[in-house]
């Protein structure tokens, strides 16, 4: 795409519009017991215009970017048909025009096509060497690019380019009792050539999940009922995201979520603290770094709870005019066609002063849990996360592995039983979070140690 | 249209890859939404996709982009066949046979927007009227339009032209310092007849959504009967179809249905079919991804397994045979009880209206909250609940099916009943 600057078209721009030019590239390649059952390359592009009308919005795109004119007229006209017919007569939004050049694209040599194949193929292959005793295994890549420029009727100017690449490994193993699975992933921020250097480095990956998944296949089910748990960072980074993030976002807010009822107030254990990063964590680059978004604010950390008291909400601009604050440079949209919708960004727990060994230690009897298959929660925060690793933990020892299991619980609930929270921070970078539309998030955490519902037998 | 595939043909032909497929597609969106009570926006995309898939030396590999200029295609033509250069050989790689041309029409091309905006503003007006607790938190009402044309190297040459209105609504409730937990539906429509509330389940489901303001917990484990409600049933059925009967599960070998074709996998009351044809749906389709003229099939009948749910790639990997369709529009035969009768034979357990659960194990044992559920005792509803958990095992779940109701929902995308079956794990506080 490489449309860095939009200012040619600044004089088409009269209501308050934003004028964005995007590109997301995808690929996919999986093998699935050896066989290549993904190949695949995708790019989509186009041009989009969204613009105000006394507080109602029309939104139009097309492929074509030469159709600028087009799609700015068209989204007026679409603006034009609800205003005449609603006539809210809201006030124009406060003007704002910072602007943002982030590229974190590779500076590499780019690897060819053929030195990717023979990369998949070198790990697919570790596997089935090393490990023969599987039933079945899957080696996924993901690569994602995402690159926009956004111009604003107020000034507001944006170019970024936002990669994302990983590896998912898939390992099913069946010694007679049904087949039993787990998966691990691998990379994040950043194209092919910056995450992944060499088959050999992610073979430790490999052999820690074969592990796990030998001792899966010996686990037994946990017990349903309410446990004290260790949760670890990618669940305590799926509960921020799913459970408490999603019912601090205004629009969701506005719809009756729990969290209108909780501002200000005491809404966890004064031991956690709970943000939503726009870019940066302690100097280095957040998982989805976002320095403006789609509707051309400028991003800004976004407290959500601080020390147990719920402070505030992630906003675009409408809904920032609405509670009266600043817009906190939520709004961020996933393909050209699609409209800034309220979305987290790089949501976590903030790190405490314990150990994750002194937190199992100090667990008589409940469970280590540590990897989230998937995650739902509602307005009312409560929540279900299915778990596809974990252990028991006897008199403050790990003890044999869990078969699958679903935790749920009420998500301001759980926070108000938190006694401890790990002093360390790990960021993952695979999740797509959907609503309406899918976007990529960073999750990330500590471990902490919980109250917490588990679904059994 | 025409042009544009015509260029691929004849590039693709030129490039000597051994087989390949073009499917172009050119859709068009229009879309009303809103937030609250409130229009939000309307939104207007058009949007072009062109999928171009090359098999050469037995190599495959697959390119999908949105410019259909003749430049942008030359482009995407010299990565796909570099991609597929790439590729591992595998002899299962294939595309479809000769068929006969055909040429599919559905729904209208334009939507009717002055109707949208009066249906909905209807439907705002009877919600906060019936339902003035109800908050409509994401309402998206659309009409879908598009021309697809597939092409492949044996001569297969299909159109088509469909139309759609799709709807859907979240929300909760809310009273005071109580708030429900939200729930949805929606449905699609091929023409705008009636009230947005007398289609799918809208309008029970918003009756319930005021009720579970005051949802109860439940106290300890048992094991009971669930009443499966049509709007959960989809996802659980989904789950069924990808746990046991779709491409990975069969070749990886994992499904515990691999050899069960012919046989009793489920209670001799189940009747499962996929119909995208059928007219009783509105919205279906009409060719698989891998470029077969689609067919209604059953897959299972009186409880046995007819039919896996695999690609032509899945068929040739297994040697088993392929599915007459890609799934979906799923009709389930109705029983011979209402659902009042149902729920009097219900000694203990629950109305089971929403999964919101972790992913089934490779041999379908599921665990998740029951959403939006209600206690069943003695043969009568008594409650809403909240934080209830359920677990069981798919494929018990459907042999152990006691009842399937006379009533059934149709969501447009498939006709589904109310199925009371046993034996899974309800768990409370």
């Amino acid at each position: 795409m490489k449309v860095k600057n939009l200012n040619q078209y600044s004089s088409y721009l009269s209501r308050y519009t934003e004028l964005r030019f995007q590109e997301n590239h995808t690929m996919s390649i999986a093998f699935l017991k050896g066989n290549l059952v993904q190949n695949y390359k995708n790019s989509t592009s186009g041009v989009s215009a969204r613009v105000y009308s006394n507080g109602s919005w029309g939104f139009a795109s097309s492929p074509d970017t030469d159709n600028v004119k087009y799609v700015i007229e068209a989204a007026t006209q679409n603006a034009t048909f609800l205003d005449v017919r609603e006539k809210k007569s809201t006030t124009a939004f406060t003007a704002d025009n910072p602007k943002s050049e982030k590229d974190f694209g590779t500076k590499k040599t780019r690897y060819t096509q053929n030195e990717i194949m023979d990369f998949i193929q070198g790990l697919d292959s570790y596997i089935e060497l090393k490990y023969p005793d599987l039933n079945s295994r899957t080696v996924v890549l993901n690569c994602l690019d995402m690159e926009k420029s956004l111009l604003t009727s107020d000034g507001a100017a944006l170019y970024s380019l936002i990669p994302r690449s990983y590896f998912r490994f898939s390992l099913s193993m069946d010694k007679g009792s049904g087949p039993v699975e787990a998966y691990d992933t691998a990379g994040g921020l950043g194209q092919f050539e910056d995450n992944f250097s060499a088959p050999d480095k992610l073979f430790g990956t490999i052999d820690n999940l074969y592990e796990h998944l030998a001792k899966k296949n010996e686990g037994i089910y946990a017990s349903a009922g309410p446990k004290v748990c260790a949760l670890d960072s990618e669940l305590a980074g799926i509960l921020a995201h799913e459970a408490i993030g999603h019912t601090a976002e205004a629009d969701l807010v506005l719809g009756g979520s729990v969290a209108a009822d909780y501002l200000g107030k005491e809404s966890a254990s004064s031991l956690v603290s709970l943000v939503d990063f726009a870019h940066t964590y302690e100097g280095k680059d957040c998982p989805v770094p976002i320095h403006i978004d789609d509707e051309g604010t400028k991003t800004e950390d976004m407290v959500i709870i601080d020390k147990g008291i719920l402070k505030g909400y992630m906003h675009n601009k409408k809904s920032a005019q609405h509670f009266g604050v600043k817009p906190t440079g939520n709004a961020r949209a996933y393909e050209y066609f699609d409209e800034p919708l309220i979305r987290m960004r790089n949501t976590a727990i903030l790190p405490g002063e314990s150990k994750l060994s002194d937190m199992i230690s100090s667990i008589d009897d409940g469970y280590y849990l540590i990897k989230p298959s998937n995650g739902q929660a509602d307005t009312t925060s409560e929540f279900m996360f299915g778990v596809v690793l974990g252990y028991e933990v006897k008199g403050g020892k790990l003890g044999r592995a869990l078969k699958d299991l679903t935790i749920s619980g009420v998500a301001f609930d759980v926070l108000k039983s938190v006694t401890m929270i790990s002093d360390d921070m790990t960021w993952s970078n695979t999740g797509m979070c959907g609503k309406k539309q899918l976007i990529p998030v960073g999750l990330g955490g500590p471990a902490i140690k919980c109250k917490i519902n588990i679904g059994g037998r | 249209m025409t042009d544009i595939l015509n260029y691929c043909y004849t590039s693709l032909t030129k490039a000597n890859v051994d087989k390949f497929q073009c499917v172009l597609t050119k859709s068009t969106l229009y879309e009303m939404n809103m937030e609250g009570n409130d229009f939000s926006l309307i939104r207007t995309t058009i949007d072009n996709k062109i999928n171009i898939t090359v098999i050469k030396d037995r190599r495959k590999a697959d390119i999908s982009l949105n410019r259909i200029n003749e430049r942008a295609i030359e482009e995407a033509i010299k990565t796909v066949i570099e991609l597929s250069n790439t590729s591992q050989q595998d002899p299962d790689y294939d595309i479809s046979p000769k068929q006969e041309a055909q040429q599919f029409t559905s729904g209208p091309d334009k939507p009717d927007t002055e109707r949208m905006y009066s249906l909905l503003k209807e439907f705002i007006k009877k919600v906060s009227a019936s339902y003035p607790m109800i908050l409509l938190s994401e309402t998206v009402f659309s009409h879908n339009h598009s021309l697809t044309h597939f092409i492949n190297s044996n001569s297969v040459d299909f159109s088509i032209n469909k139309g759609i209105y799709r709807f859907y609504s979240l929300f909760s409730s809310k009273d005071a310092d109580k708030t429900s937990s939200f729930n949805y539906s929606g449905f699609s429509l091929k023409n705008l007849q009636g009230e947005l509330l007398e289609h799918g389940s809208l309008n029970e489901l918003l009756g319930q959504s005021v009720e579970h303001l005051h949802a109860q917990t439940i106290q300890g484990k048992f094991i009971g009967d669930v009443i499966i409600t049509p709007d959960c049933l989809d996802d659980l059925l989904q789950s069924y179809i990808a746990t046991y009967l779709g491409d990975r599960a069969l070749i990886t070998g994992l499904s515990l249905f691999k050899d069960k074709l012919g046989q009793m996998i489920a209670h001799p009351k189940l009747t499962l079919h996929s119909k995208p044809l059928s007219p009783e749906v509105d919205d279906g389709y009409f060719i698989t991804s891998d470029g077969f003229a689609a067919e209604d099939i059953t897959i299972i009948d009186k409880g046995i397994l007819r039919s896996f749910m695999i690609s032509l790639y899945g068929a040739n990997k297994t040697n088993l045979e392929r599915a007459k369709n890609s799934g979906g529009n799923f009709i389930i035969e109705p029983g011979d009880k209402n659902f009042g009768e149902m729920v009097s034979t219900v000694k203990k357990g629950i109305l089971f209206a929403r999964y919101s659960g972790g992913m089934p194990s490779a041999n379908g044992d599921f665990s998740g909250v029951a959403k939006n559920s209600y206690f069943i005792e003695d043969g009568k509803i008594k409650y809403p609940v909240t934080e209830v958990m359920v677990s069981g095992n798919l494929a018990k779940l459907f042999k152990n099916i006691v009842e399937i109701s006379k009533e059934r929902i149709n969501f447009g995308t498939s006709i589904y009943p109310y199925i009371q079956t046993n034996g899974v794990t309800i768990s409370g506080k």
